[in-house]
């Protein structure tokens, strides 16, 4: 059989990625999930795939992947300047943020980009690798448990549809309602957070402290969650109880620097919290790199949802 | 016995409800907490996408699309008040009690020597009053299976490790602060190991994952030597000094 991708050179991390497994968390397992669904549905909806089809989400670019038969792809992300290449045939540099047909043979280079952290590859028809638990996204810490397969190396084989041969519909409508260059801040990224009892107790001198500094983003961050460097006063807030956590909770752990928890976080917590990021905010999060800049600052439950629903529109209404 | 309302239900996200009982370990209040999300599940189920439990507190992630946030929450409030006026006549689930065998020999229980020594107890103390006790089961969470214990008796009660081992083998048997736990898998961790089982935290079947314990049961740990350990098909993993 030849419906697949090859991995031929593979040097920073990826992995197989879809909307996660949300309802299996009262038994332990991570929500997981595309770190940025900013661009992994971008990246599906070029292809016209259903919106929690699975994908490549590839970290710092570095990886080459051979098509075993012709395929529809999707670029996004992340730009790492990607090249298709064939024997005897001229280089070919190809555009991010756009879907490209990829012929049997073929070979896909991502280099290392400048900015942001994740690129997706979306396949016509989605990733076909091994479902657990109604997903196929694949979590660092539970590899071991291999129900998602193993982590991804070089000379493995990722699995495509190969019944899908007609070409997507070039969407149009899906650039003019959105430009990645309008998703994605540039400078400091505003974080805005539903405070919590705990945060709205705390004097409002604290409060203004936190949020009218800026936090760098410590090298101590991956998918799981983001740890921040800042300035706050020493608060003294009691540890609790282990509790369930959320997508976007902001822990402060006995150090008192903040950790705001991720798509691959662990499913319940004992730190203290502040409240929640906002996931609109969290797909921006996702692609910042170290050393990077946040501030916060606080909205309502309801403010979110409008953000939230109007993000998910621009996907589904297309 | 009187239950308790929830010091809060606040909105946590666009997606969930944090729901926040008074802080505190008590199997009474958390046999509540567990019939509250069964009822929730029950009855709002068009709204629901996963609920999770621990010791004083419910998560429920619902369809906000579905629902707005306002009639949601009371919605949740009024099931509870519903609950709490019918308390006598809440079905408690069947308590079923799982025992766990445990080989607490030296080379299994990794920390045995510095608890003794912080504990002031000897390892033979140290599991008899481990093995005694009758557990519940608070809250899975943390990697698949993992099941929350409480309450450990105070004399056992130590701080967790300051620094977490990279890997705590699969079946260890652990303790930290007022909790008791088995690691399912291999993970890191921070809490001390007393003791190594044999027995299987979760078993597998077709895209099914039922994990050994399930939040609400009893647990209580049964010492058994090494061939009685060999027997069952443990193998027991060494500490790495490195």
């Amino acid at each position: 059989m030849s419906n697949h991708l090859k991995i031929i050179k593979l040097s920073g991390r990826a992995s197989v990625q879809d909307l996660g497994r949300l309802n299996s968390q009262h038994l332990g397992f991570s929500a997981g999930g595309a770190a940025d669904e900013y661009a992994f549905r971008f990246a599906n909806s070029l292809l016209d795939n259903d919106q929690n089809h699975a994908a490549l989400e590839i970290t710092l670019g570095q990886i080459q992947l051979q098509a075993g038969c012709d395929c529809f792809i999707a670029l996004t992300g992340a730009d790492c300047k990607a090249t298709i290449s064939q024997q005897d045939l001229p280089t070919k540099v190809i555009n991010n943020w756009q879907s490209h047909l990829l012929k049997k043979g073929q070979i896909i280079t991502l280099h290392q980009p400048k900015k942001l952290l994740h690129s997706y590859i979306a396949v016509k028809g989605g990733i076909q690798s091994k479902i657990w638990l109604n997903s196929r996204s694949q979590s660092h810490s539970e590899s071991n448990l291999g129900f998602t397969g193993k982590t991804l190396r070089t000379s493995d084989f990722i699995t495509i549809d190969i019944n899908q041969k007609t070409l997507p519909p070039n969407n149009k409508t899906l650039q003019r309602n959105s430009t990645p260059q309008s998703f994605y801040a540039d400078n400091i990224l505003t974080l805005r957070f539903i405070p919590n009892s705990l945060y709205l107790s705390l004097d409002r001198g604290w409060q203004r402290q936190f949020t009218q500094q800026t936090f760098r983003i410590s090298a101590d961050s991956n998918r799981m969650g983001y740890r921040l460097n800042g300035n706050i006063a020493a608060q003294t807030l009691a540890s609790e109880l282990s509790k369930p956590v959320n997508y976007g909770s902001i822990q402060i752990p006995n150090q008192g620097q903040p950790m705001i928890l991720m798509k691959e976080r662990q499913t319940i917590g004992g730190y203290p919290t502040l409240g929640t990021v906002m996931q609109t905010d969290l797909f921006r999060l996702s692609q910042k790199r170290p050393g990077e800049e946040v501030r916060f600052t606080p909205t309502t439950t309801a403010k979110a949802q409008v953000q939230l629903t109007s993000f998910l529109q621009r996907f589904y209404s297309l | 016995m009187q239950v308790k309302n929830p010091i809060s239900i606040e909105g946590n996200s666009e997606n969930t409800v944090l729901i926040v009982w008074p802080e505190r370990v008590c199997q009474h209040q958390h046999q509540w907490i567990t019939d509250y999300q069964q009822l929730i599940k029950l009855q709002l189920k068009h709204y629901i996408v996963e609920t999770i439990s621990s010791y004083n507190s419910l998560l429920v992630y619902y369809k906000f699309e579905l629902i707005a946030y306002k009639p949601f929450s009371d919605q949740l409030h009024y099931l509870w008040r519903s609950l709490s006026k019918v308390a006598s006549t809440v079905t408690k689930s069947a308590v079923q009690r799982i025992e766990i065998p445990v080989y607490y020999g030296l080379e299994a229980g990794w920390d045995l020597p510095y608890l003794s020594q912080v504990l002031d107890l000897t390892a033979e103390q140290i599991i008899e009053y481990h093995s005694d006790a009758v557990y519940r089961a608070y809250s899975l969470g943390f990697t698949p299976g993992f099941c929350y214990l409480a309450t450990l008796t105070p004399f056992l009660q130590v701080a967790r490790r300051s620094s977490p081992r990279l890997t705590i083998p699969q079946g260890a048997v652990a303790i930290a602060g007022q909790q008791t736990a088995v690691y399912p898998s291999a993970s890191p961790g921070g809490w001390h190991i007393i003791g190594q089982t044999p027995m299987a935290m979760f078993e597998i079947t077709e895209q099914c994952f039922s994990p050994a314990i399930t939040p609400g049961q009893q647990v209580t740990f049964k010492a058994i030597d090494y061939s009685e350990y060999c027997r069952l098909g443990g193998i027991i993993s060494l500490e790495n000094h490195e």
